[in-house]
């Protein structure tokens, strides 16, 4: 059961992360289409945001680990 | 001609570095069958250093119950008859309980060497800036440039984008530790027979510790009143409000260790996963086609390295982006924040 848990909770985390992270790419791209001379600065608030959004994620992966070898 | 004779001379290439692959695991003893690779054992913190395949063991230090132990290995420490060695771990010979474990490990070996090798090149570039080298005159060869560049990007780039002007030139020195000790840290799991010692829980919540002691140093006088009383919300508010900000100093340097520590164990566990699909094709379809996976597997794993040596210097530096965020809304002296509880009461 904790395997099970584990894979099934890995799977949701991809699609929330992978979600996430598509947006922020999304949003940047746009703006640096919009506005290419502020390239540097949206790329610094992406990198940021999008390794906030991966702390989160990441917290998940550390619980599915947790029931791997603890479930 | 030339594009023909280049095939040729690939397609030799290929069988030589795969005919003696293929004799050598046919003759060789299998060991065991049930674990074709040990995937874990990659990753473990050791009581010895790999150096071209030879094992140098490192001295144990153990405190047992009030009482010192120094062993310059673990085998001498089972010589001496006060210790009994059960599933590679140490246990006192007479029954008692160890208390505390001090003994150095191949992880924290590996960050001497990071942090070892940052102050060895910090003090060598600070030597020459004492000399006026690159003060008076432009600084001189490749590794001075690259120094500068690295130093100006974490002080103008990191530092100063985050934290308020007036006082981010305390932190430079921090921050630029940090970043370049990971990144060698980092880069150290990607040499042969290296460990990363990053993909240890234990040394990146020490990092994070760091953070978090200098977080909340130098927080000002905002920053605890936002912690213990949010400024503009009603007051029964503070029951719910208080508990979650308190929390939420702890779960910063938290996250800041889980995210280092995942990335990197993740890279390290995917390339030993993905070197051993070679040992289990070979186990389950024959040593040839095991082989012959090796010629797709491999540029795989190289490109594999290529994207964990990028990814070991990006962890770097949003560990050091992050903690520069961390300490700059600490240290902030919160100015606009006074008209939004102006306008609520």
């Amino acid at each position: 059961m904790g395997l099970l848990a584990a894979g099934i909770g890995a799977g949701i985390i991809a699609i929330g992360a992978g979600f996430g992270i598509g947006m922020i790419g999304k949003s940047a791209t746009e703006s640096i289409a919009r506005q290419p001379e502020a390239s540097a600065d949206i790329r610094g608030a992406m990198i940021l945001t999008a390794a906030l959004i991966e702390g989160v994620a990441l917290i998940g992966a550390i619980v599915c680990i947790l029931l791997v070898f603890f479930a | 001609m030339i594009q023909a004779s280049r095939r040729l001379l690939v397609a030799v290439l290929i069988f030589f570095f795969a005919a003696p692959n293929i004799l050598a695991y046919q003759t060789e003893p299998e060991e065991e069958k049930s674990v074709p690779i040990d995937v874990l054992g990659q990753v473990r913190d050791h009581h010895y250093l790999t150096v071209a395949g030879y094992e140098l063991p490192l001295p144990r230090i153990i405190l047992v119950e009030g009482q010192w132990y120094f062993f310059g290995s673990t085998d001498s420490a089972v010589e001496s008859g006060a210790f009994v060695e059960k599933n590679h771990q140490l246990i006192p010979a007479d029954g008692r309980e160890i208390t505390i474990d001090l003994s150095i490990t191949s992880h924290l070996m590996y960050v001497w060497f990071g942090v070892g090798l940052t102050l060895l090149l910090t003090f060598m570039v600070a030597a020459r800036y004492k000399r006026g080298e690159g003060r008076e005159t432009e600084p001189k060869g490749w590794f001075q440039n690259l120094f500068e560049l690295v130093f100006v990007f974490v002080r103008d780039e990191i530092a100063k984008a985050n934290i308020p002007e007036e006082k981010h030139q305390k932190f430079v020195p921090y921050l630029f530790g940090v970043f370049v000790a990971i990144s060698f840290m980092n880069l150290f799991g990607l040499l042969p027979w290296g460990a990363t010692a990053t993909a240890d829980i234990t040394v990146t919540a020490t990092l994070a510790a760091l953070t978090f002691i200098i977080t909340q140093w130098n927080g000002s006088r905002d920053h605890w009143r936002h912690v213990f009383w949010f400024p503009g919300v009603p007051s029964w508010m503070l029951l719910i409000l208080t508990p979650i900000e308190i929390i939420g100093l702890f779960t910063k340097p938290f996250a800041l260790a889980v995210r280092l520590f995942a990335n990197m164990l993740s890279g390290k566990i995917m390339i030993v996963c993905i070197l051993g699909l070679i040992f289990i094709f070979a186990e389950f379809f024959g040593a040839t086609i095991g082989v012959g996976s090796g010629i797709l597997i491999v540029p795989l794993t190289v490109a594999l390295y290529v994207l964990k040596a990028f990814v070991g210097v990006l962890q770097a530096y949003i560990f050091t982006l992050l903690s520069a965020v961390f300490i700059g809304m600490a240290a902030e002296e919160g100015e606009e924040h006074k008209e939004g509880s102006e306008a609520i009461a």
